[in-house]
């Protein structure tokens, strides 16, 4: 079976995109978007653990014993995620107060073992990499989207970045009263439920 | 403090040695021995845990692998390599195992009757949660294609009539259509697993397959019939009745006395059918291929080449075994060959029929009595794992009357069979003969002895036509040919005359009296009515038991029991004797009995003998029926039958066959074939087409 | 005794692990849509929680704290708990095989449950004591099976009702999440 780079790549992006149609990781995906930063920053660290850890799963594919396989793609995934939470609070602290338990989390992110054991451990490095970045980006596209419908719709924001704020709707409309419960915990599931059936809607025409 | 790059590297090391110690020390300390191929073929599997197989893992998949319960191709998401892999570690070769395929037994779809409207989710798991469903037949297909949403080979389809249709090419046999069905119609069974199938009372089946004695599924194969499917009909019968050429001209076919068609109207003439199918075989000159499961090298004897002992031997056979028949006569049938006359069934067709089921792979000893060149013993040291005796009941009954050892007095099956034995069928008989007895036996010799220049021929009954258990159309054919009735006569005397010949027959005039436990009006006789019927020749067909002279020299005889008529006592379920070793059927475990009985109980005992030479335990199904009826599947009336003409029986005129053995019964043409699988109301459990369903 | 109580309420109801923490979510998603398997799971992780909870506080306290390496906490837990796991499975397999057979399939299924995992380093985090941490924990797995227990309910339900073919199955789930959790949401104030 001919795979190619721009394929695995694409296909995390529409295809098999997490969580909408791979239903996984939803844990940070449903904890931290109440804005749109927080799912942009848990995803682009997400994405890092997960193109990391699929060039050293990858590269070690023949090395690993297979009955051992399990725990070294775990300790694998762990280093990463230290080595994240450390860069995190050197340089992104405010962001890493914010996402809190959901960084350490990403050890267990079903997302991050699932690539490394199904993809990663039976697929060349380049594949690998490709793989990982289109899941990544795939990821992260998704958690800002629930982010930015979330805080649209809970704070009348969306916030792209600490302090870049791309829409603000109490400014637009000065009597706008922000619709909290999406920001919260009830809205977090029902928001991703209600952007699930609109894919389905789109996804069967 | 030391270097913090040190400490961490031995802090981690220290957790990561201290677990592995651990659990290297717990996996010695509990220690639980488990089969190392659990482990292997575990490995091998995908380790998705996705549970589409439906076991709970892929742990759980490769337990049910190694305990034999789950193929080696128990694994949906990988491909043939994995099943490959499966087969290896296990020790089986992948390609020997039988397919299996999935079919749905339901026929009934959108004409079965909903007894509640349901808006809800339509899915079957969703509706038979609510009180089973929406349709009247509990057992019936829901309709709502869990099983089609199941299948990952898109081998199932809704098809037009609002049941699932599986495409028997794309179907791998994975079972999750089985188990996606909440109410158990679509089966994915092996070949085997079909063959030994029988009717339980939660199956799909129609009033006809519940009565036939082999359990053909008849709606099944007129369907086929109907859509011109001739081979797949064929197909249909072989997997419940290897003798169909035989069983479509001599059965009395109870199946059409529960035709629901003849409930309002003249019932389907359902053995015409199985003729028709039959003869298009034997016509179109090439035999339809039967397939065998992969050979067990196990041995089985069968003593008797009748009905049940070649259909035995043709379902061992099928099932992988080697079976071994042995056979008095010098050619095999039984009773079909030597008391069915030739223009009944002739020898050629006969011939014909146990010639294809030989081919399978069954060797046969002719001319080897048992008792005399064998006994049971003999057999079971030779190496025979399974003795199936199928010897027929072939000692006539005499009438204990006077005069019975004359020239001129004979027995019915002892007469048939001579008749059959004479390479021309022709024997020297008297002139006016008289048959005592009104079953299809004494039907037989009055027919033949008209055939063989009799000129004046009795039957002799001691009750009256109604009472007569012979077939009606056997009846009706002996009265064209001229036969002479004499009812309600009890023979009492044959008479001498002088030289050791039979002069007459002697008997008294009954009336008919009260009931007896059969049902039937008991014969009372009238004082001093004493009349004689002017004859030269007397054969007494009063029915037979089983010839058990062989008894004597069987080292064995203290261990086999037998009943007070002389034939075999086995359980009617699993037809095993007190011998464990020795599984009867046919007339010998049941006294005189159908030819289809036979058929069905030598694919009983072949059940029974593949479950005790393969070490299981041996047990009927839970639910069988044994030829009883499932009550709610039978109906007073059949509303919205419209009267259709039953395709009648063709047949030789009188003058044509009454002076040689030519066949007298023809087969129908195939525009007939398509009416009468048109009148065929497809019945399943409970529902049934309406005849103006189609419009 | 007063704080265990509020500890117990707030850790079963109030800060719900999957309705309000979302951790373990995909369990949650996973294995409630037949009851009984959501009930051999909510079993299967009151055990392991708890204990996993014991053995990472003793191992975070005395051996990370004291060699100044929390910054491996991550990876040491991760360790522990999979080996933890692993332990269990073979203990109960060989002294226990009752318990063994109910709980056994949903075992290594837990290894990669964050709601174990995120419950010890939420019991780190908020700097709970030893007893406190398995109260806390006890609270949690309670927590996580009444939740779970309550959603296999509502699914099992769901089956029988008309749903949109968009909203069916994942989609309908989410959202029936949501109203439960919204139901949870009222033992907001308590606290």
């Amino acid at each position: 079976m001919a795979k190619s780079i721009t394929h695995e790549f694409v296909k995390g992006l529409w295809e098999e995109v997490p969580p909408f149609r791979l239903v996984l990781g939803l844990c940070p995906t449903l904890g931290v978007t109440t804005k749109m930063q927080f799912g942009i920053g848990m995803g682009l660290a997400t994405t890092f653990v997960l193109v990391c850890a699929n060039i050293l799963v990858s590269m070690l594919r023949k090395a690993v014993p297979p009955k051992v396989r399990i725990a070294c793609f775990i300790i694998i995934i762990a280093t990463f995620v230290t080595l994240v939470e450390l860069l995190m609070q050197a340089f992104a602290y405010p962001l890493f107060l914010q996402l809190g338990i959901f960084i350490p989390l990403i050890v267990v992110n079903c997302i991050v073992l699932g690539r490394a054991e199904a993809f990663a451990s039976k697929n060349g490095l380049f594949l690998s990499i490709a793989d990982g970045l289109g899941i990544g980006i795939g990821f992260t596209l998704s958690l800002a989207a629930l982010g930015a419908l979330r805080e649209i719709l809970g704070a009348g924001t969306i916030t792209l970045w600490e302090g870049i704020e791309l829409v603000n709707l109490t400014s637009i409309f000065p009597g706008f009263q922000p619709f909290q419960f999406m920001v919260q915990a009830p809205g977090a599931f029902i928001c991703l439920g209600i952007m699930l059936c609109g894919m389905n809607m789109v996804g069967n025409r | 403090m030391a270097d913090p790059v040190t400490v961490s590297v031995l802090a981690l090391m220290g957790i990561g040695a201290t677990c592995g110690t651990v659990l290297s020390l717990a996996s010695k300390i509990f220690y639980v021995w488990e089969d190392p191929r659990i482990a292997e073929v575990e490995y091998v599997l995908a380790g998705a845990n996705c549970g589409g197989c439906g076991y709970a893992g892929c742990s759980a998949a490769a337990v049910g692998v190694v305990n034999g319960q789950a193929p080696p191709s128990v694994c949906v998401v990988a491909g043939p390599e994995t099943t490959i892999q499966v087969a290896e570690v296990m020790g089986v070769d992948p390609g020997s195992a039988e397919p299996l395929l999935s079919a749905n037994e339901c026929a009934g779809g959108f004409r079965a009757e909903n007894k509640f409207l349901y808006d809800g989710v339509k899915t079957c798991a969703a509706l038979s949660a609510m009180y089973g469903g929406q349709r009247v037949c509990t057992i019936g297909c829901i309709g709502s294609g869990d099983c089609i949403a199941s299948c990952q080979f898109d081998a199932i389809h809704m098809g037009p009539n609002g049941f699932p249709v599986v495409d028997e090419i794309k179907c791998v046999g994975c079972g999750a259509c089985e188990k996606a069905c909440p109410k158990g119609v679509i089966h994915v069974r092996t070949m085997s697993e079909r063959l030994l199938h029988f009717n339980q009372s939660d199956d799909a089946l129609a009033p006809c397959q519940q009565t036939c004695p082999a359990e053909i599924d008849i709606q099944r194969y007129i369907a086929q019939i109907r859509e011109g499917d001739y081979e797949g009909a064929v197909h249909t019968i072989r997997e419940r009745n290897p003798l169909l050429l035989s069983c479509g001209r001599v059965c009395p076919h109870p199946c059409e006395d529960k035709c629901r068609r003849g409930i309002e109207d003249e019932p389907v003439s359902i053995n015409q059918l199985k003729r028709f199918v039959a003869d298009y075989e034997m016509n179109s000159g090439k035999r339809l291929p039967i397939a065998c499961a992969p050979d067990t090298g196990k041995r089985v004897a069968i003593i008797g080449g009748g009905p049940a002992g070649v259909s035995c031997a043709y379902f061992l056979r099928r099932l992988g075994h080697h079976p071994t028949i042995y056979e008095a006569m010098s050619k095999l049938g039984g009773i079909t060959r030597y008391g069915i006359p030739e223009y009944r069934l002739p020898d050629a067709v006969l011939d014909w029929e146990i010639e294809g089921i030989l081919n399978l792979g069954i060797d046969v000893h002719y001319n080897t009595w048992l008792g005399e060149d064998f006994t049971i013993q003999s057999l079971h040291e030779e190496g025979y794992e399974a003795i199936f005796m199928g010897i027929g009941a072939w000692k006539d009954y005499t009438l204990g009357i006077e005069g019975e050892d004359l020239n001129g007095v004979t027995q019915g099956i002892k007469f048939l069979s001579t008749v059959a034995n004479h390479p021309e069928k022709k024997i020297p008989v008297g002139k006016r003969a008289a048959v005592v007895g009104g079953g299809n036996s004494a039907i037989d010799c009055v027919r033949t002895l008209l055939r063989l220049g009799c000129e004046e021929v009795y039957i002799v009954y001691r009750r009256t036509r109604k009472e007569m258990p012979a077939n009606e159309v056997e009846i009706v054919a002996s009265e064209h040919e001229g036969i002479k009735f004499q009812f309600l006569a009890a023979p009492t005397r044959v008479l001498d005359d002088g030289q050791g010949n039979v002069k007459g027959l002697e008997y008294l005039q009954m009336e008919l009296g009260e009931p007896d436990a059969s049902g039937r009006r008991r014969p009372v006789p009238i004082e001093g009515s004493e009349t004689v019927l002017d004859v030269d020749m007397v054969i007494s067909a009063i029915s037979q038991q089983p010839d058990i002279g062989f008894m004597e020299k069987e080292p064995e005889r203290e261990k086999v029991e037998l009943t007070r008529w002389n034939t075999f006592d086995n359980d009617p379920e699993i037809l095993r004797c007190s011998l464990p070793y020795l599984f009867t059927g046919g007339d010998v475990a049941t006294g005189p009995a159908l030819v289809v009985d036979a058929i069905g109980s030598g694919r009983r005992a072949a059940r029974s003998i593949h479950q005790y030479i393969t070490g299981e335990e041996i047990q009927g199904s839970p639910k069988s029926l044994l030829k009883r009826h499932i009550p709610e599947s039978l109906f007073k009336t059949v509303p919205g039958v419209v009267a259709s003409k039953r395709t009648p029986m063709p047949e030789l005129e009188v003058a044509e066959r009454i002076d040689s053995m030519v066949e007298v019964d023809l087969v129908i043409s195939e525009d007939d074939a398509k009416h009468e699988s048109n009148r065929c109301l497809k019945c399943c459990r409970i529902c049934y087409d309406k005849d103006d369903y189609a419009a | 005794m007063d704080d265990y109580i509020v500890l117990i309420v707030s850790c079963i109801f109030v800060n719900n692990i999957l309705l309000a923490q979302f951790l373990g979510q995909c369990p949650f998603f996973g294995t409630s849509k037949k009851m009984e398997t959501a009930v051999g799971m909510a079993m299967a992780v009151i055990f392991v929680l708890v204990m996993a909870s014991a053995i990472t506080w003793i191992i975070y306290k005395f051996l990370l704290v004291e060699l100044g390496l929390t910054f491996l906490r991550t990876i040491a837990f991760i360790l522990v708990i999979a080996s933890l796991v692993q332990f269990v499975e073979m203990f109960l397999k060989k002294s226990i095989p009752a318990l063994y057979a109910g709980l056994g399939i949903f075992l290594p299924l837990i290894t990669t449950n964050c709601a174990v995992f995120g419950a010890c380093v939420l019991n780190i985090d908020k700097e709970f004591g030893f007893v406190q941490s398995i109260v806390a924990s006890l609270s949690y797995a309670i927590g996580f099976g009444l939740a779970l227990i309550l959603f296999a309910g509502v699914r099992e339900r769901i089956l029988l009702a008309r749903v949109p073919r968009p909203l069916q199955d994942t989609s309908i789930a989410l959202v029936t999440a949501g109203i439960i959790s919204l139901s949870f949401y009222a033992f907001q104030g308590m606290v």
